[in-house]
């Protein structure tokens, strides 16, 4: 059975463009802000919702970390530049599922998200031990596709009206990796 | 069937909640089933059938066969929690066959639908096809629901074959998804939209 690592356990993580290290509570008005700017909130669940309070992101983000799920702030120049998180770890089914963001916009589009996720994937699946990382994203995420593809992500299916953006019912793309595609991908070599 | 008409297409995600705790005690007849709330009585037929590893084998979070006292946890859960329908499956003769349920995402007008016959000496006579139509025209007409989804195993082909004469699109595969008797089983995602359901 895989291991599952309680947050206070969770190490710090060194790629090649950026550092993840466990998010905690002082991290919370930074990702206020990225949740609540329209450009980043756009891709994500958040825009559906109202302003994200600091209230809703501990309980959205911070306190899931209590449980089954592990959250890094992703660091670039020596400052935040997004959030990481596997989330609903399940260590029987040896799955969990991805969920990441660049709240600097600035940091799009040059590889920091494809070298974070590499750092994650290589943990979900050297440390902690499990078969299948998962994730959901927006259909016409054409930038995030492209990215969790170059990560080793397999495009699985599509969510046909699965949530709205600003009231419109939009689809979303599921995407699956794999431990034993992962073990011989060129993403682990690179490292 | 329930005796509210057709609700508006939008409302309040308060109302919705209002109206899922009320309407949850509805009784539904169909040609084959009819659905009732379930009752605490209902609660030791389940354990028995999920002791049974043919049962149990296509059931999502059901790795160890339930005790009662698990079962009756699992019940209490789904009675507090006000974005969970459930029903119990009875034949025409008042015979408890299963269960079947919506997990209600009111902000996104969708839910997810669970259903299993439990007793397997009456499966494949049309009940879970004429149960998930039931519940299909209560989230569509009732709640007001634009999506019903559900996974399924793959390997389920009876199961897929029921979902598909009900209106259900098959929308992709999770891969090693689960982990089945210690080796890996896919997950089937299909999903019926309202458009769709009443076209």
């Amino acid at each position: 059975m895989a291991r599952v690592m309680k947050m206070t356990e969770t190490r710090a993580l060194t790629g090649a463009k950026v550092c993840l290290r466990p998010l905690g509570e002082h991290d919370l008005p930074t990702l206020q802000i990225w949740f609540n700017d329209p450009d980043v909130r756009h891709w994500l669940h958040q825009s559906e919702r109202p302003e994200a309070t600091l209230e809703d992101i501990r309980e959205r983000i911070l306190r899931p970390t209590e449980q089954n799920t592990i959250a890094w702030v992703i660091e670039a120049d020596g400052r935040p530049i997004g959030v990481l998180r596997l989330m609903d770890i399940d260590p029987y089914h040896r799955r969990c599922e991805l969920a990441i963001s660049i709240g600097e916009k600035e940091y799009w589009g040059r590889g920091y998200g494809t070298d974070a996720i590499g750092q994650a994937l290589g943990y979900a699946f050297g440390v902690l031990e499990l078969g299948r990382v998962g994730l959901l994203t927006d259909a016409d995420n054409a930038r995030g596709i492209r990215c969790y593809e170059k990560c080793g992500f397999v495009r699985e299916g599509v969510l046909r009206h699965h949530r709205l953006r600003y009231g419109r019912p939009l689809d979303m793309v599921f995407m699956g990796a794999l431990g034993e595609e992962w073990e011989r991908s060129e993403v682990r070599g690179q490292k | 069937m329930a005796f509210w008409s057709h609700a508006p297409v939008f409302f309040a995600p308060s109302l919705l909640y209002h109206i899922a705790t009320v309407i949850s005690e509805c009784i539904l007849d169909g040609d084959r089933v009819r659905l009732r709330p379930v009752a605490d009585g209902d609660l030791p037929h389940f354990v028995q059938w999920l002791a049974d590893w043919d049962v149990r084998r296509w059931l999502a979070e059901m790795d160890s066969p339930p005790t009662l006292k698990e079962e009756r946890q699992w019940y209490d859960r789904r009675r507090s929690d006000p974005d969970a329908v459930m029903w119990a499956i009875d034949t025409l003769e008042g015979r408890l066959a299963g269960n079947v349920e919506l997990r209600l995402q009111p902000m996104r007008r969708k839910a997810e639908l669970g259903i299993s016959i439990h007793d397997k000496t009456l499966w494949s006579q049309g009940l879970g096809t004429d149960a998930v139509r039931l519940v299909l025209h209560y989230a569509f007409e009732e709640l007001a629901l634009n999506r019903v989804e559900l996974m399924t195993d793959e390997e389920n082909a009876r199961a897929i074959r029921c979902y598909e004469k009900c209106g259900f699109v098959r929308e992709g595969l999770l891969r090693q998804h689960r982990l089945i008797d210690g080796k890996f089983g896919n997950t089937v995602v299909m999903s019926v939209l309202a458009d769709e359901w009443r076209g």
